[in-house]
């Protein structure tokens, strides 16, 4: 009688132990399918993201730079070059050295005007 | 007409003499008077219209003509007409219908050695637009180089 209720006994731990280790097995696969996505996005986060905690913005090479169309360019030339002309005008009807380094708003010279 | 920068301070017979000695030519919108590089054999007198003066340039390898000045009526364009070697150093174009007076350089010259004084007010004018240009592009010159040193010093 002893020994049939210690196999009883034997048995339900082993039944509890095999069901505590199915719930564990299955909890961990589903909780692993429930965050993969979140872990591929952060592994991917982590590979574009440089190595330093600071901005790297990289400076916009020639190719990189919007191109102007022919045809504008050509239209800010012209209109570049009446505007010079314009301001020569000024400058020779009363010279000085004010008007010689007088703005003009063409955008080709933006590069001068603070 | 007789009002034209190159025939200020004439009478007005001796002006009307002088624009005798020319043809008038109509030219159509997007018509080139002349081109640079061509023979100069006359001086034109802008009578109607406008005429675009243009210079060739390299852009993203292709030829495009860049605007230089504009002139208008009463003014004269193609002064290398009669200034050796001649040769023009612009295009012209007309950008609207326009009118010019072409005064041939032979037929100038010709009147001239017979009224020298007729000639030398005329070639006083034509000076005086040779200069006024000279100054004008000197003037642009030394802003660009105004420019460029204050980009370098920046």
């Amino acid at each position: 009688m002893d020994m049939l209720l210690m196999g009883a006994c034997l048995a339900m731990f082993g039944i509890a132990v095999a069901c505590l280790a199915f719930g564990a097995a299955t909890r961990d696969a589903r909780q692993a399918q429930a965050s993969a996505p979140a872990i591929e996005k952060e592994l991917a986060k982590a590979a574009a993201s440089p190595a330093h905690f600071f901005v790297n913005v990289p400076a916009p090479g020639i190719a990189a730079r919007p191109r102007v169309p022919i045809e504008v360019l050509l239209l800010q030339l012209e209109n570049h070059v009446r505007l010079e002309q314009a301001a020569a005008e000024c400058f020779l009807e009363a010279p000085d050295a004010a008007r010689l380094r007088s703005r003009t708003t063409s955008p080709l010279v933006n590069w001068s005007i603070n | 007409m007789l009002q034209a920068d190159l025939l200020r301070g004439l009478a007005e017979d001796e002006a009307e003499r002088v624009l005798a000695l020319g043809n008038r030519l109509v030219l159509t919108a997007g018509a080139v008077l002349f081109q640079l590089g061509d023979t100069a054999d006359c001086i034109y007198l802008v009578a109607r219209g406008r005429l675009r003066l243009t210079l060739p340039i390299q852009v993203a390898s292709r030829e495009e003509r860049v605007f230089v000045e504009e002139r208008s009526a009463g003014q004269t364009v193609g002064w290398s007409g009669l200034i050796p070697p001649y040769r023009f150093t612009l295009t012209a174009t007309a950008p609207l219908e326009s009118a010019v007076i072409a005064l041939g350089r032979e037929a100038l010259g010709r009147y001239f050695s017979e009224h020298p004084e007729t000639g030398y007010k005329v070639t006083q004018n034509l000076a005086s637009v040779i200069g006024q240009r000279l100054q004008i592009f000197q003037t642009m010159w030394l802003r660009e180089i105004e420019r460029m040193v204050e980009l370098r010093c920046a």
